[in-house]
């Protein structure tokens, strides 16, 4: 859910690029304060460092906890971060249309807002663009020499295929972000209470499922013209796997997801995860078998939900390439792998600190709250609150049951399960210097 | 004109004659007629008139002079208007009545297109039913996105998608199983897309009935029906991948494009006047009659039929696409409820200005404010109701869209003369005929 806010970050710096250099610091100082760090140390990188892939510097890794500096490293690799997404995106007609009603929507309580505003300001606990990792896999594992000349970006090391399917992985991916933040108009506490409000609230949800399926709409004509059917079949289940991931378990009225009640399924004897049909990628993830341990269903719930595109963007891009199926599936793992650590961070975080920050609330499926379910089900209870909505749940006190009981130490062991996971099947790609960059974003990932 | 007779394969001496006899009516009226303001007003600023150009293409008469004199003419086409269906069966047994109507071309025996597709029709929406069961393990996502796959509709995409497959396997002589199963699927793409595009609509216009049922967002949560909706589109994309043709992918995935653009186009629609009626006739072809031109278009190219061929698809699915949705926009003013299975003058309670309102805009120009500010005011959607029928509007419309059917059975008539090929025609008698 929350390994989105990248994007609109790479809108900034495209237009950045387009400015003198003379205007740079005053541009720097408008921006939002994350950004102005985040921007001035890839300057500083980029000035220093020459040369695309000679440098032993690339090879070095970066100091730790410096998880821009390895993004910023790995961007440059691959030339541009991901190619004019960005760009192409805020000049099309559609976008320009949705941008003036959206303005409509300023001051609202529409969470199409928030959504917009996460994919616009970002803080240092993003996940930079997908497209990028699948760029950095794609370059890590090169091309079939029977791949024509033509079709080759030289200078980054990747196919141009690659890099428009590294935009359709964007695409998409804020396209379900955009859908989500649909209101549910039927519901009885949020909207529909006076007039005003609920005018807001259909109108958002117009814009938010238009701009969604303008994004769908235009990654799938994208798709279509990479001409590979095999390609567009498994990028089409990724979609699928998107909306079925919000509807695993209870909701509230809002569709928040809810722990399902401890007991209510049999532990599985099962002793490795499950995931998909490799042969059939219309079979569903079969999450009916791991219900009951609490790892498993996490596990199995955000790969619906993230690991499931990351990994079949990058599977895909190397079938682009011509690689063997048994390096596509180390693809498809990679990517698996490194957005489920990706999710254990980010789920860790809201624990990091003693008291739960004003306004933070946390996932009631999130590794910590599930990982405790298991070790004190009458925690339950307090979660019952939360039937209607989630936001009657009392999560002060949630917090500090959390972090009395061993939950957070399990979440970062499940975040290094699938880092050092991610890292293993890594050994499979040649030594490249892309493949570092890899190694570098996911050590300074754990570091967060 | 000129083509409307020239046109290959006239089966009989009396319908080219009779045809004919129609033609001079409509057409040949007023030699020399300049057109006058209101006509002016809709199609002479140039790019309009371009457009406008681009929409019919394929029509042999010049547009600045000859679209607007039709369009003016408040020809008595409306004769058909009294027929009264209310079901689909009756709806089907009409097609071997259509006789009684002078302005239908004469066809020597009558063909009944649901009948000679009941093979491939009969389980059609089992099959989409079962294809989007096997894609889901969650029950609750199976339910909303089969819901409208409940057979109630009235199949018209699948089934003219059939229809021009099989005539142009019939053309090329090339007719197989496995083509026509690859043909079948696009037409499953096509309804399955539809009703993704429904569901979403759902969501968005905040209506409670559709097809004589509770609408999906009356029954289910709008986040999961916004799922649902992608979830019906994922699964048709799968399907159609499954064909392993790049070409058939991309024609296909125009639509989707097409789709979502008509959409953004239906939320603004403050042009000026002069403009309103080719944003119109834009919108209309990228909301509804792309779906059916690519889709028609895809089976001709799986088929491996020459550009012409494909170009002969696609303009007739274009044409029967836009008269069917004339013919929407026009029965959305003189319908009942109880026929349409949804609430009528819906489109003016959207605030959508179609056809009807802007012809009658020409007579009444009081109607102008109320288009410009969506029929907003209190008593607007009454006012506007009442001048449409008060104004030749509904005439008018229904005149546009059966210039496009016959435009579209002029095409029909391109290809080999078969069962398939009637069927085409047949079913351009239906689109402007039906009631609801």
């Amino acid at each position: 859910m929350a390994m989105y806010r990248a994007s609109g970050l790479r809108i900034m710096q495209q237009l950045r690029r387009r400015i003198p250099a003379e205007l740079q610091p005053l541009q720097v100082a408008k921006a939002a304060p994350a950004l102005q760090t985040f921007t001035s140390q890839r300057w500083t990188s980029t000035t220093t460092t020459s040369g695309k892939h000679a440098s032993p510097q690339v090879t070095t890794p970066p100091p730790r906890h410096d998880w821009n500096r390895a993004v910023s490293e790995a961007e440059r690799i691959v030339g541009y971060p991901t190619s004019f997404l960005s760009l192409r995106w805020l000049l099309s007609d559609e976008i320009a249309n949705v941008a003036l009603h959206l303005r409509k929507l300023v001051g609202s309580a529409h969470p199409l807002m928030k959504t917009a505003k996460h994919l616009l300001y970002n803080g240092k606990n993003t996940m930079q663009a997908w497209g990028l990792i699948v760029l950095l896999v794609s370059k890590a594992a090169g091309h079939a020499p029977s791949v024509p000349d033509v079709e080759q970006d030289k200078s980054a090391g990747v196919l141009h295929s690659q890099r428009a399917l590294a935009e359709v992985t964007e695409m998409i991916r804020i396209s379900h972000l955009v859908h989500n933040s649909v209101v549910n108009l039927q519901s009885s506490t949020q909207a529909g209470q006076d007039v005003d409000t609920y005018d807001d609230m259909s109108f958002g949800n117009k814009i938010g499922l238009l701009t969604g399926d303008y994004l769908l709409g235009h990654s799938s004509a994208e798709l279509a013209n990479l001409r590979n059917q095999e390609v567009v079949e498994l990028i089409s289940s990724a979609v699928r796997d998107f909306s079925e991931s919000e509807f695993i378990g209870e909701r509230d009225e809002q569709n928040n997801p809810l722990p399902y009640k401890p007991g209510t399924f049999q532990r599985p004897s099962l002793s490795v995860g499950v995931d998909f049909n490799e042969h059939d990628v219309m079979m569903p993830m079969p999450i009916a078998q791991v219900l009951g341990n609490p790892e498993e269903e996490w596990e199995c719930r955000n790969i619906l939900n993230a690991g499931s595109l990351l990994g079949k963007s990058c599977q895909a891009s190397l079938k682009l390439a011509g690689q063997s199926e048994e390096l596509q599936r180390h693809a498809y793992r990679f990517g698996k792998h490194l957005a489920l650590a990706w999710q254990a961070c980010l789920d860790a975080e809201p624990f990091q600190c003693p008291q739960l920050p004003l306004d933070v609330t946390f996932s009631l499926v999130s590794a910590p709250v599930l990982f405790h379910l298991e070790h004190d089900p009458g925690m339950y209870s307090q979660l019952e609150a939360g039937k209607q909505s989630v936001d009657n749940i009392d999560y002060d006190k949630i917090h500090k049951a959390i972090l009395a009981g061993p939950a957070l130490a399990k979440t970062k062991e499940l975040q290094r399960k699938h880092t050092a996971a991610a890292l293993a099947v890594l050994q499979h790609f040649p030594a490249t210097d892309a493949r570092q960059a890899l190694e570098n974003i996911i050590l300074a990932m754990q570091d967060l | 004109m000129a083509c409307l007779s020239t046109s290959g394969r006239v089966v009989c001496g009396s319908r080219r004659q009779q045809t004919h006899k129609l033609l001079y009516q409509l057409l040949g009226s007023r030699p020399g007629y300049t057109a006058p303001s209101a006509a002016t007003g809709l199609f002479s600023p140039p790019k309009v008139q371009q457009q406008a150009m681009r929409l019919c293409h394929g029509l042999s008469f010049s547009m600045g002079k000859d679209y607007p004199d039709l369009l003016q003419s408040p020809h008595k086409c409306s004769q058909s208007l009294q027929y009264s269906q209310s079901s689909k069966a009756n709806l089907r047994q009409h097609s071997s009545v259509h006789t009684q109507q002078p302005a239908g071309p004469v066809r020597e025996f009558q063909i009944d297109p649901y009948i000679i597709l009941d093979d491939d029709l009969k389980y059609f929406y089992d099959d989409v039913r079962y294809l989007l069961k096997s894609g889901t393990s969650q029950p609750e996502l199976d339910t909303i996105a089969s819901y409208y796959f409940d057979g109630q509709g009235k199949a018209l995409r699948p089934m003219v998608t059939m229809l021009m497959a099989k005539a142009i396997n019939y053309h090329l002589n090339n007719e197989s199983h496995q083509l026509v199963h690859k043909q079948r699927q696009i037409a499953l793409f096509s309804e399955m897309v539809h009703s993704a595009s429904l569901v979403h609509d759902d969501v968005i216009d905040q209506s409670d009935f559709r097809r004589g049922k509770p609408s999906v967002n009356a029954l289910w949560n709008h986040k999961k029906v916004t799922m649902a909706g992608d979830y019906i589109l994922s699964i048709a994309s799968i399907m159609i991948a499954r064909l392993r043709s790049d070409d058939v992918t991309i024609v296909l995935s125009q639509i989707l494009t097409d789709l979502v653009q008509g959409e953004f186009m239906q939320l603004g629609s403050r042009e000026t006047e002069n403009e309103r009626f080719a944003h119109y006739l834009t919108k209309t072809y990228r909301k509804t009659a792309s779906l059916i031109a690519n889709a028609l278009k895809a089976t001709a190219v799986i088929a491996q039929a020459d550009d012409n061929v494909a170009e002969v698809a696609f303009q007739y699915g274009r044409n029967i696409g836009l008269a069917f949705q004339l013919v929407d926009d026009m029965l959305d003013f003189v319908s009942s409820t109880e026929q349409m299975g949804k609430p009528t003058a819906a489109d003016l309670k959207l605030g959508l200005a179609t056809a009807p309102v802007l012809f009658a805009c020409e007579k009444y120009p009081e109607l102008n404010p109320m288009v410009m500010r969506r029929f907003s005011e209190p008593g607007d959607v009454e006012r506007a109701f009442e001048l449409v029928h008060k104004s030749h509007g509904l005439e008018q419309t229904r005149f546009l869209a059966k210039k496009h059917c016959n435009e579209a059975i002029r095409l029909a008539q391109e290809l080999t003369e078969s069962p398939y090929q009637k069927g085409l025609q047949v079913v351009a008698d239906l689109v402007i005929n039906r009631m609801k």
